[in-house]
């Protein structure tokens, strides 16, 4: 598990996330979409979607946050999925052949925490849900979106 | 075909040896044009068929790697599969010559890891032949393991056949001094596959091609050569560091014999390469599978079908291999499933993937090393 130095990292982006969502709730709230955006408000919009996306590909790699414990074999997401290969996020909802189920994205992360990681299921709306998410988006931007998609 | 106790969950009784063999002949009467890509299949085969002086006798082989053994308390499941393979191996002992040990036997170089396997390597009493893989190697440099193992590269002749082992993981350009990193984040950085940091740390290096090239000095160009590598000798997908760096060097090396055989692991998937008169061959992993890359997948695999994950058992397995009579390889993938390739192109871990456009990570890209 590559956590020697995630603990700090993770602190570190929590603490920017607080200030740059901070920003953005206070500069644009009021304003949202009524007048046209300047590259600092920009700019900002995605530090704040960067930063998920950082934590997603620290959680996604093995690391670990206060109250959530996504493997118990040692073994974290990446193992599997390098550059979030294979998690097909451009393809739900879909059926899913494992759920015999129509599942989401959020689905089927949590039931890749429970099976191959014997870790326990994660908040489906939750911080490290969200972060995920924009890891495993991100990783896969520029493919073809095919929802339904085996 | 085995009789263990292991088999009983896992192993449809009646195997179906078509399906779990792959016979380099078989592609000839179309069992690879599934993929719909095997362009050149027929030209690149018929010149391997020519290729070849005839064996005095056949032989056959077992093939066990990636084992990547955590300490006992961590993880029970690699040490399961790993107990399978070695105890399948042991039972058609009488039917292999050797067993080799293909790398990656620990997963983060730890000692503990190390003699947990050398202790459930204990199991195989045949002979048997190691060489390391990077996950033995980058906590304390191959000190543990050498000590185990012995060191590499090594040869010996057989059957009429050079076989060597060679070293393709220890020698990496340092990418640690300089960064200041500690024994483990070495390791660290080394142990995934998609990082940023170790760079290109797969070689022969120039000591190595050296020994490589007074090895095969002396022997005929026709006659066979088998080379063990724990990854393969050709550029496969640098951003996941599947390749060597050195690859065309050590092609050059190569290129004069008329019937060299690569065998692999590390990729922990079926794949099957065509190089002149080279012929690489991925080997499955005992712990995990990997998905294909979604590019640079040689045209002459066939894609093993896809992998459940609800089942620890699914996608991995050891390999079965024979020099046959006409001195040709015969690989059985002794994957602990039915049915090893897939068809259609929703089965496969390649055809499916035609949609997906992949980014390298960003999260260890901007390390200082404070
Ligand atoms: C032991 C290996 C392994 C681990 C660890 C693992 N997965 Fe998976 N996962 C797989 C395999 C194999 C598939 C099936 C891929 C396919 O059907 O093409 C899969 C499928 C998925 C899918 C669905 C893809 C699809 O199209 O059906 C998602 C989403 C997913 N994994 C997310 C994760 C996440 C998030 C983690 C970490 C919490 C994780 N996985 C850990 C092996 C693993
Ligand atoms: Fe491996
Ligand atoms: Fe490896």
């Amino acid at each position: 598990m590559q956590s020697f130095k995630s603990k700090g990292l993770i602190a570190l982006i929590s603490a920017l996330l607080c200030v740059s969502l901070a920003f953005v709730f206070m500069v644009n709230r009021a304003s949202a979409h009524k007048v046209s955006h300047d590259a600092d408000t920009l700019k900002a919009f995605n530090d704040a979607f960067m930063e998920q996306v950082i934590l997603g590909d620290e959680l996604f790699h093995g690391a670990t946050m206060e109250g959530i414990n996504m493997s118990n074999t040692g073994m974290a997401c990446a193992m599997c999925h390098p550059f979030s290969s294979d998690v097909h996020p451009h393809e739900y909802p879909k059926f899913q052949e494992q759920m015999s189920e129509f599942a989401t994205l959020r689905d089927m992360i949590n039931w890749c925490i429970e099976k191959p990681n014997e870790g326990e299921i994660i908040d489906p709306d939750g911080e490290a849900m969200k972060a995920l998410e924009a890891y495993i988006y991100w990783s896969n931007r520029g493919s073809v979106l095919d929802p339904g998609r085996h | 075909m085995t009789d263990n106790k292991h088999d009983r969950d896992h192993v449809v009784g009646n195997v179906d040896i078509t399906r779990r063999t792959f016979l380099h002949k078989s592609l000839l009467t179309g069992g690879a044009v599934a993929t719909g890509s095997a362009v050149g299949v027929f030209q690149t085969l018929s010149s391997m068929e020519i290729a070849s002086a005839a064996m005095s006798e056949p032989f056959s082989f077992a093939w066990v790697s990636d084992t990547h053994l955590y300490p006992r308390e961590l993880n029970q499941r690699f040490i399961d599969k790993t107990v399978r393979a070695f105890s399948e191996v042991q039972a058609m002992g009488d039917k292999f010559d050797f067993m080799v040990f293909g790398g990656d036997l620990a997963q983060l170089g730890h000692p503990v890891e190390i003699e947990l396997g050398a202790e459930l390597l204990q199991e195989v009493t045949i002979p048997k032949h190691f060489i390391p893989g990077e996950h033995d190697w980058y906590l304390d440099l191959g000190e543990s393991w050498n000590k185990h193992f012995g060191e590499t590269p090594w040869t010996f002749d057989h059957k009429g056949v050079r076989i060597i082992g060679v070293d393709s993981v220890g020698r990496a350009p340092d990418y640690w001094s300089a960064r200041g990193m500690s024994n483990e984040e070495r390791m660290a950085h080394m142990s995934g596959l998609d990082g940023s940091q170790a760079g290109p740390w797969s070689g022969l290096g120039s000591e190595q091609r050296q020994w490589l090239s007074s090895t095969l000095s002396d022997w005929p160009k026709d006659a066979p050569v088998i080379i063990f590598s724990h990854t393969p000798f050709y550029e496969y997908y640098p951003p996941w560091n599947f390749w060597i760096r050195d690859w065309r060097e050590v092609q050059e090396i190569l290129a004069p014999w008329q019937n060299v055989t690569n065998i692999h692991g590390h990729v922990h998937q079926p794949l099957y390469n065509e190089i002149g008169g080279m012929r690489s061959i991925g080997m499955l992993a005992t712990s995990w599978p990997w998905p294909y890359a979604p590019e640079g997948v040689p045209a002459l695999t066939r894609p093993m079908l896809r992998v459940d994950p609800g089942d620890h058992f699914d996608g991995v397995g050891w390999s079965n291999l024979t020099m046959n009579a006409e001195a040709h390889m015969e690989v059985e993938y002794m994957m602990w499933r039915e049915q090893v390739f897939g068809v259609g192109r929703a089965d496969s871990g390649t055809g499916d993937n035609v949609n997906q456009k992949l980014s390298p990570r960003i999260s260890d890209r901007g390390w200082t090393g404070d």
